[in-house]
């Protein structure tokens, strides 16, 4: 007899239901000899695609389906069905689920995912009433369907009754089943052995064929406890508010287990070996065959007529990529050509093999697409290193130039569709994905989704959610899971200082206990689907055919499939990512065109500008593509980049692998002469002059495999590749030996180089990724350091970076430009450039930074500027009580009023300057906001009559009211905007600073190596990046105004302010200065407090009764 | 329906069915096909951890429903057999 097949198995892709991995699935299934098993994810095929790639690999046949609501006439649910794929028929049987799935997704969240009886027998049955029908998919009703529930009691009609209604539905052989489980829960109640024995008897009544699963949601009975916690998440109520699941008996039991099962159920030997002979009928019939019925591995690209090609798509390419070479490379000498052809002709040539030519010209159609919308765009990743996408407009990097290989691209040892990623103003993004649909039609195109899975933080809120602990506990405990998995979560406990609390209570709080085990539970699984920040999926006019789809939150279709399983499924993805950074830029170009008329290609300027490498020198470098955190700030004062290739060094330095490597110090050391660079062989010499013999790069490691053994490049990055894979090392080791030693390389040199490439590989950084990046990098740099105040005004519309906004307000005021304040005649909901009355450029801050104002209040403001008084603005902007008076605190309705409020004036405030108005105070301001505020109604705006018969809104304003001081301004800025804008914050405690000795950030760089020093600020960073040791090191940034201080607390230094280091905002650190190099400085940390702590004993200890406004606020 | 809660000394057929139990010095013999079921437990509420691997253990507990005879006649009986160390506890008793 053959294996019991599972046909009813939800994978951990079934958000919140179950547990277990499609691979762990699967391997279980070999193991008990199984030779195929269904997945059947609820609501979806998202884990459909990696469980046929299990199965693949395991030499299992997959069958694949979808468990499903069935919905009643109001679009209620009432039961469930699982609709399981036939297979072996030319995909006619994938079609139908993948279409199916689509439509009972069809109105996304409005209603539940599921389909009428009606619509899931039209789905699946083809034909009419002449030619007869036939049964793509087989519907497998559930036992918790009516007729289930209706056979547990005492009126067997009423369920056979069901039943039937339901049956004469289908009328083709195949397409109904009845599922027959059983979970053993007490006789009588659903789910038990009664209910399936009833069901079996209506069934066979009704000769509808039964078929035996386990509704399986986990692999083991251990895992129902991971079940009940996601039963939880799903419904969003803590264990024991909800029905939960009756035991713990679905689990993927064992062949024999079933048997029984199906003994215990039918009571009659004969009819449990038909009940087994059926299900194992319907899983022959459901058995897919990947290739013909998915399309497996077969790559598909949008037909010709979809790109409006008639002739050969090749020698459209080869022409197209041809013509680009004079736009690249203008005044081009005839060598230069000649090398540009060479390489572009080996190019084509591995694109015309590997049939890609329509895959590049679709590419290009997009890239030109999103140009002709005069949309910013850049390439990243591994397409940089190509010509043929520089010479098409795809990639703006030019691979001679930079040394990048096309081979670490695409080659003919490999057959997956390539990778393209294109950076794009993330303002517009959204713009693009809809062109994209328009120009290839919905049935080619759809956005491609991403499953998030459970982290630290998430975990515990998740866990904490299950088990009913207040919200303020969960989000005290979540605070303080930081960067560890979830996993090892009590491991932790005992390892990490600002868990000491949870360790605490481990000791004798079981609740706590529980919350650690479930956390560790639910680590890495799949959370929710969303959809991904940047793919979309191009396909032929079957693509609907091949994947469902579901609404996403911008209307447009979106794939259940993720980016694992484009290549395994021949799907082109395209990564068309939002870049803030983009935006930033476009937005600056744009403002430097409008305010000073200047016309900027910023994909022209010049790649070797001193002054903008001058300016990155000097590490400020915030607001800065990529180089602006901490790290790559410390990086930058020891690296000091002079040429473009420099950034591409810096930017690949700085990523985990090289850093864990241990690859910075050599490089630096080569570079700046400390040590001689060494090169194992001469011949090596020319690839790793650059980085001063260290190996970096993935395209160095091509070279030396290929000078080495004489392989190839394209058979280079094989054998790259496959280092990473345990299995196959030990035969490139060998290959590698054999063809070295062949080509006369030494013993002692193959030694030493194998030892570098064993222990690179998983470290090393893909070239023209690093100079795909290294281009905005350039481009912002170039832009801060020529027109910063555009640059700014850019950087606050579009918030590109990792800091806090009012960190870029510190950095606008390093750099002297000038912030004006808020203006309702003037501030818009954009960072406006302005001219100032003197000539000068300076940044007007946005409505848009107030908090609680809406968004229609904003745009009634904007849209009926300029107002001709306070009055005036009352009227017609009609700002609610709370608008008004936070735009008087703020000084925006300063202008309008006509103040000259000499804080504001000494900003740059140019003022009315007429005697009356230098008078008016904005205290004065205030006190007419509160006569407004204080009419019961607002008068409406009457153009035939003035309006102002009620109250004399035009009258001056009251007089003599005091202006607020510099500290209340400040702190009402905070408040109201978390910008700091007449004041940097720390200025409030300069005082007690000045006394305690505290020392600036820019004077750090005058002290000497390990100079005791107290530093102060608002912390803009915490980094605890992995390092060689595996001990945790945090890196703290603060700013103090005058730049950033790094401070970098060690164990010991961790424990002393573990209650400070990860939650406090304003810090005093005391420590050590320590050299990092020519302009590096950081503070090896001994002790942290928090400063408002310090300010208010300071205050106690001068023990003056000079009240202040801090007092309230801290 | 009495409920009880008292250790029973069970004996059990091949297939691990009970056939009889001794019960307050009296011997009871299962007369009916005897029925198992899983009922849960709200691990939650009572257990002290939910570690992985600590098993259904905490979740879900082995019941078995007897039609058995004694001295004093025909009675139903509820039983909960813990594998762990092969226990069975009589629960309820229905005359």
């Amino acid at each position: 007899m053959s294996q019991f097949t599972h046909l009813h198995v939800a994978s951990a892709y079934s958000g919140h239901y179950g547990v277990n991995r499609p691979e762990h699935l699967a391997e279980a299934a070999l193991a008990m000899g199984a030779d195929a098993l269904a997945v059947t994810d609820r609501n979806g095929l998202y884990g459909a695609v990696k469980h046929i790639g299990a199965c693949l690999e395991l030499g299992i046949a997959p069958i694949v389906g979808v468990d499903l609501a069935v919905l009643d006439d109001q679009a209620q649910p009432i039961g469930r069905a699982v609709v399981l794929a036939h297979g072996h028929d030319h995909g006619l049987g994938w079609r139908t689920l993948c279409r199916l799935v689509s439509e009972a997704n069809r109105h996304g969240k409005k209603q539940p995912t599921g389909l009428t009886v009606q619509q899931l027998a039209q789905l699946v049955q083809h034909g009419d009433q002449e030619t007869g029908y036939t049964a793509s998919a087989t519907v497998l009703l559930s036992p918790d369907n009516p007729f289930g529930k209706l056979a547990l009691g005492a009126n067997r009609e009423s369920a056979l009754h069901a039943l039937s209604q339901w049956r004469q539905h289908f009328v083709a052989p195949g397409s109904l089943a009845v599922e027959i489980a059983s979970l053993l829960t007490r006789p009588g109640t659903e789910w038990s052995t009664t209910q399936a024995t009833r069901i079996l008897e209506l069934a066979d009544q009704l000769e509808i064929p039964a078929v035996l699963t386990n509704s399986v949601r986990y692999l083991t009975p251990d895992d129902a406890l991971t079940a009940d916690v996601l039963d939880a998440a799903r419904n969003l109520e803590p264990l024991g508010m909800f029905q939960p699941q009756p035991n713990a008996q679905a689990w993927l039991k064992p062949h024999d287990q079933m048997v029984e099962l199906a003994q215990e159920i039918c009571r009659d030997y004969r009819r449990a070996q038909k009940l087994l002979d059926t299900t194992a009928a319907l899983a022959a019939r459901c058995r897919l065959e990947p290739a013909t019925d998915c399309g497996w591995g077969k790559p598909k690209t949008p037909e010709k007529s979809a790109l409006g090609i008639t002739g050969n798509p090749f020698e459209l390419l080869w022409q197209k990529a041809h013509d680009g070479i004079h736009w690249r490379y203008p005044n081009i000498s005839q060598a230069k050509l000649q090398q540009v052809q060479h390489r572009l002709a080996q190019e084509l040539m591995t694109i015309h093999k590997l049939e890609f030519a329509t895959y590049f010209l679709t590419v290009a159609d997009v890239a030109q697409m999103i140009r002709d919308m005069k949309i910013r765009t850049a390439a990243r990743g591994s397409g940089a290193g190509s010509l043929v996408n520089y010479t098409l407009g795809i990639s703006g990097v030019d691979p001679i130039e930079n040394d990048l290989l096309f081979e670490r691209f695409l080659s003919t040892e490999r057959t997956s569709l390539p990778d393209i990623d294109i950076d794009v103003e993330s303002a517009r993004r959204h713009e693009i994905y809809r062109a994209i649909f328009r120009r290839y039609g919905a049935s080619r195109v759809t956005l491609l989704s991403m499953q998030s899975t459970y982290r630290g933080r998430g975990a515990v809120r998740d866990s904490g959610l299950a088990l009913g602990l207040e919200e303020d506990r969960i989000d005290e405990i979540a605070k303080s899971v930081w960067r560890f998995s979830a996993g090892s979560f009590r491991a932790a406990t005992g390892r990490k200082p600002e868990l000491a609390k949870v360790a605490e209570a481990l000791e004798n709080d079981r609740t706590m206990n529980l919350l650690v085990d479930i956390t560790e539970r639910l680590d890495r699984l799949p959370r929710h689907i969303s959809m991904h920040p940047c793919g979309v999926i191009l396909g032929d006019s079957t693509l609907l055919d091949l994947t469902p789809v579901e609404p996403s939150g911008i209307e447009l279709p979106m794939s259940q499939f993720d980016k694992d399983d484009m290549d395994p499924m021949g799907l082109l993805k395209l990564d068309v990512l939002g870049v803030r950074m983009q935006s930033s830029m476009a937005y600056a170009v744009r403002e430097i065109e409008r305010v000073r008329g200047e016309t900027l290609d910023l994909d022209a300027i010049a790649l070797d500008d001193p002054a903008t490498f001058k300016a990155i020198r000097t590490t400020n470098t915030l607001g800065i593509f990529q180089i602006e955190s901490p790290g790559q700030r410390e990086l930058t004062g020891k690296h000091q980049p002079t040429v473009f290739n420099d950034l591409t060094i810096q930017i690949s330095l700085f990523r985990p692998g090289p850093m864990k490597g241990n690859m910075i110090a050599p490089y630096l050391d080569g570079r700046h002469g400390f040590a001689k660079p060494s090169y194992p062989h001469p011949d090596l010499e020319p690839i790793l002059r650059e980085t001063y013999g260290v190996v970096i790069f993935h395209e160095h490691v091509l070279r030396i495999f290929n000078k080495m053994t004489k392989c190839g490049l394209a058979k280079a990055d094989e054998l790259r590749r496959s280092m990473e894979n345990p299995r196959k090392k030990p035969l490139i080791e060998e290959f590698f030996r054999t063809k070295a030693t062949e080509n006369g390389y030494s013993p002692k040199v193959i030694e030493e180089v194998w030892g570098t490439l064993e222990g690179f590989s998983s470290f090393g950084f893909c070239k023209a990724h690093g100079a795909a990046f290294a281009m905005p990098t350039y481009q912002s740099a170039w832009l801060k350091t020529h027109y910063p105040t555009e640059f700014v005004a850019g950087l606050f519309t579009h918030d590109p970076g990792m800091y806090p906004r009012r960190l870029l307000l510190a950095e606008a005021r390093r750099l002297g430009v000038k912030i004006l304040p808020l203006d309702v005649n003037k501030s818009t909901d954009e960072y406006l450039v302005e001219k100032t009355p003197d000539g000068q450029l300076a940044v007007r801050l946005a409505l848009t930074e107030i908090q609680n104002v809406s968004q229609t209040e904003i745009k009634r403001i904007i849209k009926n500027a300029p107002y001709k008084d306070l009055g005036d603005f009352y009227l017609r902007a009609q700002p609610s009580r709370r608008t008004l008076e936070n735009l008087g605190l703020l000084g925006a309705l300063d202008g309008v009023a006509g103040v000259a409020n000499p804080d504001l004036t000494q900003l740059g405030q140019g003022a009315g300057a007429d005697a009356e108005s230098l008078r008016a105070t904005r205290g004065d301001v205030m006190a007419k906001v509160r006569q407004l505020n204080a009419v019961h109604k607002r008068p409406k705006i009457n153009p035939d009559q003035p309006t102002l018969d009620f109250i004399d809104l035009t009258d001056h304003l009251p007089r003599g009211n005091a202006a607020p001081s510099l500290e209340t301004n400040v702190l009402n800025e905070l408040k109201l905007m978390k910008l700091d804008v007449s004041q940097h914050i720390i200025e409030l405690y300069r005082e007690m600073l000045d006394e305690m000795g505290v020392v600036r950030s820019d004077e750090l760089v005058g002290l000497r190596n390990k100079t005791d020093v107290l530093i102060a600020g608002v912390r803009v960073a915490t980094q605890t990046p992995p390092m060689r040791s595996g001990k945790r090191v945090v890196f703290l940034s603060l700013d103090d105004g005058a730049g950033c201080a790094d401070a970098t607390f060690f164990d010991e230094a961790q424990q002393r302010c573990s209650h400070v280091l990860f939650n406090t905002r304003l810090l005093v650190v005391a420590g050590k200065t320590r050299r990092t190099g020519v302009r590096g400085v950081s503070v090896m940390a001994e002790n942290a407090w928090d400063l408002k702590e310090l300010y208010r004993e300071w205050q106690k200890r001068k023990n003056t009764a000079k009240p202040s406004a801090l007092q309230q606020s801290a | 329906m009495t409920r009880v809660d008292e250790t029973v000394e069970v004996s059990v057929n091949q297939s691990g069915e009970p056939v009889g139990f001794s019960w307050r010095e009296e011997r009871y013999l299962v007369i009916a096909r005897p029925v198992r079921w899983f009922a849960r437990r709200d691990w939650w509420a009572e257990s002290a951890r939910a570690n992985r691997g600590i098993g259904a253990a905490v979740l879900e507990t082995e019941m078995w429903g007897l039609t058995a005879n004694g001295v004093q006649g025909t009675a139903k009986f509820e039983l909960v057999h813990s594998r762990n160390g092969n226990r069975w506890q009589l629960v309820r008793v229905y005359r």
